[in-house]
Parts: C-alpha cells; sequence; structure tokens
C-alpha cells in the first residue's frame, strides 16, 4: 500500500478568473468541446458588499477525490476505484454509463464523455505524475491559486500549506471527506 | 437423433400446439395493432438512438442524467412485480381470488418485465458490456448490481412459474412446486423493487430521493399498479362485461388497489410535510418544484388527480361495477407513469453547486436543473408501451389465459 496521499490546496483569493486551467485541462486531457463537458471549472461567487464597496471571488474546483467516495459505492462494475495515492479514476472499458455516479456525485464532477464513450473526470493528471510532473491546472496556474503534492509527506509544499492554514472542504455535511482544500481568507 | 430424442421433440411440438388457441370472443386485435405501431415507431426511434448516439438524441443532461427512460422502465418492472406479488397471494397463501386468476397474472408480469427491459436496455450507454462487466467485476456494494441479480433472477422465476401455468394435467406435487415459485416470485420481486427504489435512496447527494420512503412507496404503488392493471385488462378481454365468475376476484382487486392508493396518500402526506417543514436544503427544492415549479402541472394533473384522486373516488363509487373498476384502473396506470417520471426528475432538479457564471451548471432562473424529454426518449417510451400491447395482448388472442378450474 503506498503512504503517499495526493491532494490539492487551493489560495482561492489569488484567482484571477483567467480560466487558464480549464484551458489546459482541456488540451491536455482531450476533453471534447460542449459546455456539459469540462473536469474543472471556477465559478464565481455571489457578489459581495454594497457599492462602491464590493467584492468579487472565485471557487476553482473539479472532483475532489473524496476518501469516501459515493461515486465509487454505487458503480456496478468497478469501473470507478480509487488507486493507492486516492487518487479516483474510471477504467473506461468498464464503465456502462448507466450515469450513477453522476447522479451520487455531490460536487457535479462527471460528465458523459463522447470520445472515452464512458463517464469522465478529473484524474489529477494521473498519466503525468510518473513523470514527475503537475496536474496541467497546476502548471498552468499564472497565480499558483492550486499546489498539488503527497498530503502524507510533511516537506511538500501542499502539506506544509495544511499546516500552515486553516482550510475548509466543500460539503463536509456529505461526509465525503474530499482531497481538496480550500486555505480560508 | 435417438428414437427417444425424436419423440421427446414430437412431445414438446404438441404440446407447443397445444397451448395455441384463437379466442375470437376476445377483442384485441385493434390493440395489437396499435401496439405494433407503437413499438414500430420505438423501433425506428432505437435504430436512429444507436446510429446518432443518447448524447445527440437524448435530452438528459449533466444536472439531470436520470429522466423519462428510467421513469419508464421503472414504470414496467416496479408493476410486474408488484403482479408478482398478488400471484404470490394467490398461490403461496391462498387467496382464492387472486389464484383464480393466476394465469393471466403471471403472464402480465413476465411480458411487463420484458417491456420494461427494452427501457433499461436503450438508456444504458453499454447494455452489452454491462452483462460482461458485471459478472467480471461486480461492485456487490452498488444497488445498480442487485438490481440486475434480483430482476434477472424474478424472470426467471416468472419463466417456471409460466411452465407450470399451462402445464397440461397437473399433479399434487405441480401445485405444491407453483405455490414455492409464487412465493419466490413475491419475495424476490419485493426485494427487486425495493432495491431498485435504493437506487435511488442511497444517494446522499439527492436529498429528496434519498432515505427510506422510495424503496417502500415503489412496493406499495407497485402492487396497486398490479391490481389496476389486473382490472383493466379483464376489462378488455371482456369486452368491459367481466363474467359473474370473476366478480370476487375484481372485488378483491379492488379493495387492494383502495388500499394500495389509501397507503400512498399517507405517504405523500409525511414526505412532503418533511420536505417542506423549516425548508430542509435540497428536498424542499424539489417538494416545491412538484408542488408550485416546473412539474407543477405533471404532479397536481398527473399523479395527483389521475393516480391518487380520481381512482380512488371512482373505486368508492363503483358500488362493485367491474366497468368502474377497469375505468379507475386505466386512470391510475396512466397517472402513475407521471409518478414515476416525477420523482426522479425532481430528485435531481436541486442542482449541486450553484449556476454562477463559470459554474458550468444550466439551470433556470430559480435555480432548478433543466430537463424536458426529447422526441428520441418519447420515441423509445413508446417502444415499450407498443412491447407491452403486442405481447400481452397476442397472449390474450392465441393462448388461453383463463385459469382451469382446479388450479
Amino acid at each position: 500500500m503506498s503512504q503517499k496521499k495526493y491532494g490539492i490546496v487551493l489560495d482561492a483569493k489569488n484567482c484571477l478568473n483567467c480560466k487558464a486551467c480549464t484551458v489546459a485541462c482541456k488540451f491536455e486531457n482531450g476533453v471534447e468541446v460542449g459546455d456539459e463537458q469540462y473536469r474543472i471549472w471556477v465559478a464565481e461567487k455571489d457578489l459581495k458588499g454594497t457599492y462602491p464597496n464590493l467584492r468579487l471571488d472565485f471557487e476553482p474546483s473539479q472532483c475532489q477525490h473524496c476518501e469516501n467516495t459515493p461515486c465509487a459505492s454505487v458503480c456496478p462494475t468497478s469501473a470507478t476505484y480509487k488507486t493507492d495515492e486516492g487518487v479516483v479514476l474510471i477504467d473506461y472499458k468498464k464503465c456502462i454509463i448507466c450515469k450513477a455516479c453522476m447522479t451520487a456525485c455531490p460536487y457535479d464532477a462527471r460528465f458523459v464523455s463522447e470520445v472515452h464513450h464512458a463517464i469522465e473526470k478529473c484524474t489529477f493528471c494521473y498519466h503525468r505524475l510518473p513523470e514527475g510532473r503537475e496536474p496541467a491546472c497546476v502548471e498552468t496556474c499564472p497565480t499558483k491559486v492550486r499546489v498539488f503534492g503527497d498530503l502524507n509527506d510533511p516537506n511538500s509544499k501542499a502539506a506544509k500549506l495544511l499546516a500552515k492554514h486553516d482550510t475548509y472542504q466543500l460539503k463536509p455535511e456529505k461526509n465525503t471527506r474530499p482531497r481538496l482544500f480550500y486555505i480560508i481568507k | 437423433m435417438s428414437a427417444h430424442d425424436t419423440e421427446t421433440k414430437q412431445g414438446m411440438v404438441s404440446a407447443i400446439k397445444s397451448l395455441i388457441t384463437f379466442n375470437k370472443d376476445i377483442p384485441v386485435m385493434p390493440l395489437i395493432i396499435i401496439g405494433l405501431v407503437l413499438a414500430g415507431i420505438g423501433a425506428v426511434t432505437a435504430v436512429v438512438v444507436l446510429v446518432k448516439g443518447h448524447e445527440a438524441m437524448y435530452a438528459v443532461n449533466r444536472e439531470v442524467p436520470w429522466g423519462m427512460l428510467i421513469g419508464t422502465y421503472a414504470y414496467f418492472v416496479i408493476t410486474s412485480t408488484g403482479l408478482a406479488f398478488i400471484g404470490g397471494l394467490g398461490h403461496a397463501f391462498g387467496f382464492e381470488n387472486f389464484a383464480k386468476i393466476g394465469r393471466r397474472i403471471v403472464v402480465l408480469a413476465t411480458l411487463v418485465l420484458l417491456a420494461g427491459f427494452t427501457q433499461i436496455l436503450m438508456e444504458l450507454g453499454h447494455p452489452v458490456r454491462m452483462i460482461i462487466w458485471m459478472m467480471l467485476s461486480p461492485n456487490f456494494a452498488a444497488p445498480i448490481l442487485w438490481m440486475g441479480v434480483f430482476y434477472s433472477i424474478e424472470l426467471v422465476i416468472l419463466a417456471l412459474e409460466l411452465y407450470y401455468a399451462f402445464k397440461a394435467h397437473p399433479t399434487e406435487k405441480d401445485h405444491k412446486t407453483a405455490a414455492m415459485l409464487g412465493f419466490a416470485a413475491m419475495v424476490v420481486g419485493t426485494l427487486a423493487t425495493s432495491n431498485l427504489g435504493f437506487v435511488f435512496g442511497s444517494l446522499t447527494a439527492r436529498p429528496w430521493l434519498y432515505g427510506v420512503h422510495f424503496p417502500l412507496f415503489l412496493v406499495v404503488s407497485g402492487i396497486t399498479a398490479g391490481a389496476a392493471l389486473l382490472m383493466l385488462v379483464h376489462n378488455i378481454a371482456y369486452k368491459f362485461s367481466i363474467p359473474e365468475e370473476y366478480k370476487p376476484s375484481m372485488d378483491a382487486l379492488a379493495k387492494l388497489m383502495g388500499g394500495g392508493i389509501g397507503i400512498m396518500m399517507l405517504m405523500y402526506l409525511w414526505k412532503f410535510l418533511t420536505s417542506i417543514f423549516t425548508q430542509p436544503i435540497g428536498s424542499y427544492e424539489s417538494a416545491m418544484a412538484l408542488i408550485a415549479g416546473p412539474l407543477a402541472a405533471n404532479f397536481w394533473i398527473g399523479e395527483m388527480l389521475l393516480a391518487v384522486i380520481i381512482p380512488l373516488v371512482i373505486l368508492l363509487t363503483a358500488k362493485g361495477s367491474t366497468k368502474k373498476y377497469g375505468i379507475a384502473g386505466l386512470i391510475f396506470m396512466i397517472g402513475l407513469y407521471f409518478t414515476r417520471v416525477n420523482y426522479i426528475v425532481a430528485g435531481q432538479m436541486p442542482v449541486m453547486r450553484k449556476a454562477t457564471d463559470g459554474s458550468g451548471v444550466h439551470a433556470d432562473l430559480s435555480g432548478l436543473g433543466i430537463y424536458s424529454p426529447s422526441i428520441a426518449e418519447w420515441g423509445i417510451f413508446l417502444l415499450g408501451i407498443g412491447v407491452a400491447m403486442v405481447l400481452y395482448f397476442s397472449a390474450e388472442k392465441f393462448l388461453d389465459l383463463k385459469t382451469p378450474e382446479h388450479h
């Protein structure tokens, strides 16, 4: 069993909403064109304050690579599975497109891919990791919003950020225990 | 081929020939023809869907991935297990009024189940892959895996029940076996339906669907549907003038259906109150989508008026009229279709994150996910209805569905 535990720590206040991450993801992973076909997104939060003192925040996100994985639990053919490092992946050849995982995911992180003829989602660019490369969204971000790393390695930048800052996770009430941590401003 | 083999083969052929008859008194030819037309439209649609792909032809989307076809599938297979439940009451528990119509029950349950399978085959992206990988790489925690297991077993049990229902000169042992099969169909059918409820009830992400309500509601409404459909088909077969000998059976079915609607009403009451009281996130939005949102017409007219109020009023005022039972059954079966589609769609309408710019989420002005069935989905629905009509009314026309006296 690998001792690695991959995750991403995000400092969303640095996000410019340039969407370079979403473009990089599409190119890196060959995601087809279409407004329902995307692995990651940058959502605008509600406008805060009153004129002229206004603030607009952004929340970049993707598959949370949950430790308690509802999408894998409902998959009848075990097409969705977790690697030893905790990365949630899909074995496309086993996927029957029953879409149970899409209904089970509380983050709307999955979609039907016409390229793979299967359900698709963020893989943390798992194919790049053996080369020592970071996920495309992490690598391309001009303001380094996302920091990817082994959360079990105390020397990794992600683990250090996690130790240094208070963070929150999305929808903690669902008890999915996501691997994405957002730094509290 | 040995002489013995030839003899066996000839015996089987003559046994099958003896089953086939032509019931000129049963006026179902127009219904068979209508069924053929509907199934034909559905078959053409299926070919177009297979050529162009689900994504191009169906209106289900990222926010609402399950739509009309899952609803139609549920409509058929839950009705089938409801029928099997009623058959079990007759065969295994000695309810003579249901045993008397045993043949119709088992034929209808089998053929309605087959019609349901057309829907799931056209809904799944890879039905062939499903058969392979469910065996090679099963996930025993997944409710859908058990759905496949239970409904497959149910089909085998129904096939065996069919054999015994039509066996010439059944022995005492055959009756005992049939009783055991009836009991098995009842148990497995109930497990299958409640597990189908758990396919939805296991989704913590979807508060409207999550929990114990739907596993139980589907069982209750399935038995109610079984009773409604039996009263309808008996009326059709006997030109809305059911013979006196079946009157007690129809009275018993009417009571079962009325009681079923009563329990459904009770479950509706508490489902809606718990979903509205203090506005729990997710289920509140779903409940309001049904009561006063995009699904309101389907809910009030289809689900409440056609599947609850009108049939119940007809049953309560029928005064033993089997014709009125049939009309109540017909109206209920139309309304129940809305019930099946509504609950699935309503459960997915609350989106998983707010539909702000960049979120990628598509929602209407009230923030709910958007879904309206496409023409192709209607076409596949017609395939299911057409197949059910052709199969069942052909059985009425060409088989003797009158249960023998000794049964």
